[in-house]
């Protein structure tokens, strides 16, 4: 039971302390590709301790509006719990993965339910952007998860890394990594699919009427979302070589996610901001096929 | 056909309804017709001799000759004619036939004429306020001149603005009139069906700043450049010139060739700075902010450039009515053209990376769409209207300052869409570039001013079209007593071209709209003619360069 409370803070601790480093990391990519100096590195830490201080507007009385950022940080903070890191998760149970995948759904829906519960047109169509991202990304994630399941015959993170660790490269998990990684740039929000907040169309969308610490909890679950699907998808899709000691595989993890940060702000820098409805047959007609693809090579053994 | 040829076109077909013509210069037309016949005669010189709408002015003539009267500028661009035809009306009745219904871009011109001189535009098909704010009393014309330049009537209680009720089935999006991308104040509702933009609605005009009024009431016809530059605070200088060439023409005098080709260079300058301001602009709207950072990186040295050539960066100060107040010697024309070469170069390399990016051709080709006949029923000016096939351009079909010896290739491009707005205006940064070139090479010595004493006899006309970044300004000016204009109407390229709005948005997505209405580079302040001004700031200590540096490191932490 320490154990896994001791991992349990850990992993909380991973995600919550360098979730903002890693958007800090972005932003200077960002301002190096704009030819900027740049904000400190430090600066999305003293963003978010700004806003924690700063008073909470509220449109009107609404338990959905005041319950919005806590339902999503919190399901958010959830599915780091379940999150292999390289220490093994402290939450881990046969069927984490589908858990998972609800958690990241109900962060979702929470940012949606806020937004329609505050009134502002700006906000509805947010959040009915949102709810079209959801459903054309989350399908492809789960898809690519599913077939790393059915190559390790198990439902838990833990087993799928460890068998995946063993087994070695194959074409199915190549494929499924790719899929998961297009679905990445936009489940984390970053252009060319940062269609939902769209700040120059719809001024932030959902967040449009968000100030102080519910501003802050968004943007906290946010960046940690990053850290995150990027763990997920270091430790999952990439066979890694693994070390007896958890602070070893922690520290190779947290490489591939910096990698994986440089790629994403990257990415982010150097792309427009396409529309909802060329995002979704991007999504529903290109790279859902390609997760499939992966599915069909791992019921074939490949 | 020549002018004469037109006149006895005109006076063919109305007969006696022509009362009066005069040409003071060679292909610019004055047509005083009978208030009756004023709406055919437009129809007619539109649909039948090939005039193309450009502005309408009112005018309150009643201290000299005792009526108002509205006149109707139409420009025949192959012939390189102005044509102006003018109606009186007596101040009781003040009322002609509406030509909007059949000369569409005439739509704003006449609300404009009916809301600030008071003559009704009778079938106007949309007879709302157009510049007056929703509380300002009814019947009372600031235009007119019995009205005093700084009178403040008392705001009517309870006023508000008409809008048009939102169609069955959709919701209304408010986008205004404090927006983050428009960056000026203008209300446009939109009437949407999920992300579909079905209709719209638009109200502008909230800061008027009724300079016209100033120009015709307070201001000398030397002070007024300095004034008209200010009418907008990227592409001021055409104002300035603008002006400065329609009083030239109406004074008689003619400004010396080196100025002629100072005014041009500095417009060609002009036009560069703006067209990578406003891809910048482009980039940011669709979230691209590298375009927008690299954009404005390498326009920064033209406006270092500018400082250098006329002491200021952005509002030059340069014009005055027979030249310009400063030379541009030989010793400075290397370091404009190694600028310029930079720019070039820099500027080529963006295009490249412009024209190269899937994503990007994505949001801007078919869409936004502004079909070539639409342009031209809509008198849509600039970038807009060549993006949809049609080659007007002011320094071709009214060459003015240096043009009439600079030859200046149009760009134009058929794909009618965002996209072509965009290629137009990358292609015309080199065009520009080009044109600077040609006119350091070209431009003779010589004295950069005439004496010009500000007085002008009263009654005499000055029409001129500038071309500026945005597309065609028009001054057009009636000199008066005391130094000072009866009449200066300003027309910037926008007021046209915010009028096709609607039309292009209609059936795109809200996502669409940012950039559709980004792609006219619109500006609204040389619409509305207006300034803004913080009271407050005349109050706070000056900063200087240091402390603003000390302030803006400490922001960010170094």
């Amino acid at each position: 039971m320490a154990q896994v409370i001791g991992l349990a803070v850990l992993n909380l601790a991973l995600v919550v302390g360098l979730a903002p480093l890693a958007e800090g990391v972005m932003r200077r990519i960002r301002a190096i590709v704009h030819s900027r100096k740049g904000p400190p590195l430090i600066q999305p830490y003293l963003d978010l301790l700004k806003l924690l201080a700063k008073e909470d507007l509220i449109p009107e009385t609404s338990v959905l509006w005041q319950l919005g950022p806590l339902v999503c940080l919190g399901a958010v903070l959830m599915a780091a719990l379940l999150t292999p890191l390289g220490p093994p998760p402290p939450l881990a149970f046969a069927g984490d993965a589908i858990v998972f995948m609800y958690f990241i759904a109900l962060a979702g829906v929470a940012i949606m339910l806020g937004a329609f519960a505050c009134g502002n047109p700006y906000a509805y169509v947010g959040a009915s952007r949102e709810m079209m991202m959801i459903l054309s990304v989350e399908p492809v994630m789960a898809i690519a998860l599913v077939t790393a399941a059915v190559k390790a015959g198990s439902l838990s993170f833990p087993d799928m890394v460890s068998s995946y660790a063993a087994a070695g490269p194959s074409v199915s998990m190549v494929v499924a990594g790719i899929a998961f990684l297009l679905a990445l740039q936009a489940q984390v929000g970053k252009l060319p699919f940062d269609i939902a907040e769209a700040e120059q169309e719809i001024m932030g969308g959902p967040f449009i009427e968000r100030s102080g610490p519910g501003l802050a909890l968004f943007k906290l679950a946010s960046y940690a979302k990053l850290l995150i699907f990027g763990s997920l998808l270091v430790q999952v899709f990439i066979p890694l070589p693994r070390f007896g000691p958890w602070v070893a595989n922690l520290a190779v993890n947290l490489v591939g996610v910096a990698v994986l940060v440089a790629v994403v702000g990257l990415v982010n820098a150097v792309n427009p901001r396409l529309r909802i409805d060329q995002s979704m047959s991007y999504f529903s007609r290109v790279v859902v096929f390609v997760a499939v693809a992966g599915l069909v090579f791992a019921s074939i053994g490949a | 056909m020549t002018s004469q040829q037109v006149i006895e076109q005109i006076r063919a077909k109305f007969g006696e309804g022509l009362q009066a013509s005069e040409e003071p210069v060679p292909g610019t037309i004055y047509l005083t017709m009978d208030k009756d016949l004023i709406q055919p005669a437009c129809r007619y010189l539109q649909d039948d001799l090939g005039g193309r709408f450009l502005i309408s002015a009112g005018i309150d003539r009643r201290p000299r000759e005792g009526c108002l009267s509205v006149s109707h500028i139409f420009s025949r661009d192959k012939e390189k004619q102005f044509i102006c035809l003018r109606a009186d009306v007596s101040e009781n009745g003040a009322e002609v036939e509406s030509i909007t219904p059949w000369v569409a871009g005439a739509n704003w011109s006449e609300r404009e004429c009916q809301d600030l001189l008071g003559v009704k535009a009778k079938g106007h098909p949309d007879p709302r306020r157009l510049v007056l704010s929703d509380d300002w009393p009814e019947g009372v014309h600031p235009l007119r001149k019995d009205f005093p330049y700084d009178a403040k009537p008392d705001p009517v209680e309870g006023a508000e603005m008409k809008f048009k009720e939102a169609p069955e089935g959709t919701s209304t999006l408010v986008v205004g009139p404090f927006y983050p991308v428009l960056e000026e104040p203008a209300q446009l509702r939109l009437f949407v069906d999920g992300e579909r933009v079905v209709d719209c609605d638009y109200r502008g005009f909230y800061n008027h700043r009724g300079i016209e009024k100033l120009g015709d009431s307070v201001l000398t016809y030397n002070q007024i450049p300095f004034v008209a530059e200010r009418i907008c605070g990227i592409c001021g200088f055409i104002h300035s010139s603008c002006y400065c060439e329609a009083a030239e023409e109406a004074a008689g005098v003619a400004a010396p060739r080196r100025a002629k080709y100072i005014r041009s260079i500095m417009l060609e300058i002009e036009r560069v700075h703006s067209h990578l301001l406003w891809l910048g602009i482009a980039g940011h709207i669709l979230g691209f902010d590298t375009v927008l950072m690299q954009a404005w990186r390498i326009r920064e040295p033209i406006m270092w450039l500018c400082e250098k050539i006329t002491g200021n960066r952005k509002t030059y100060g340069m014009n005055l009515v027979g030249g310009v107040r400063r030379d541009m010697p030989a010793d400075l024309h290397p370091e404009i053209l190694d600028v310029l070469a930079k720019i070039e170069s820099e500027s080529l390399a963006v295009a490249d990376a412009i024209q190269g990016d899937t994503t990007l051709l994505l949001r801007l080709r078919g869409v936004g769409m502004l079909p070539e006949e639409e342009a031209r029923r809509l008198c849509v000016v600039g970038p807009t209207v060549r993006g949809s096939n049609i080659g007007i351009d002011a320094r071709v079909d009214h060459p003015y300052a240096a043009y009439d010896e600079l030859e200046t290739r149009v760009i134009t491009h058929d794909g009618c869409d965002n996209w072509a707005r965009v290629l137009v205006r990358v292609e015309e940064i080199f065009e520009a570039i080009r044109l600077v070139r040609e006119g350091l090479k070209q431009m003779p010595e010589g004295p950069i001013m005439v004496d010009f004493a500000e007085e002008i006899p009263a009654g005499r006309q000055g029409v001129c079209t500038v071309e500026a970044p945005r597309g065609e300004a028009i001054h057009y000016l009636i000199s008066g007593e005391n130094n000072r204009p009866d009449r200066w109407r300003v027309r910037a390229p926008t007021y046209q071209n915010l009028q096709a709005l609607p039309l292009m948005i209609k059936g795109e997505t809200i996502a669409d709209v940012p950039i559709t209405l980004g792609s006219m580079d619109p500006c609204f302040s040389c619409t509305e003619r207006v300034e803004t001004v913080d009271v407050r700031t005349g109050e706070r200590a000056l900063l200087t360069k240091e402390d603003l540096d000390r302030l803006s490191q400490r922001r960010s932490g170094r």
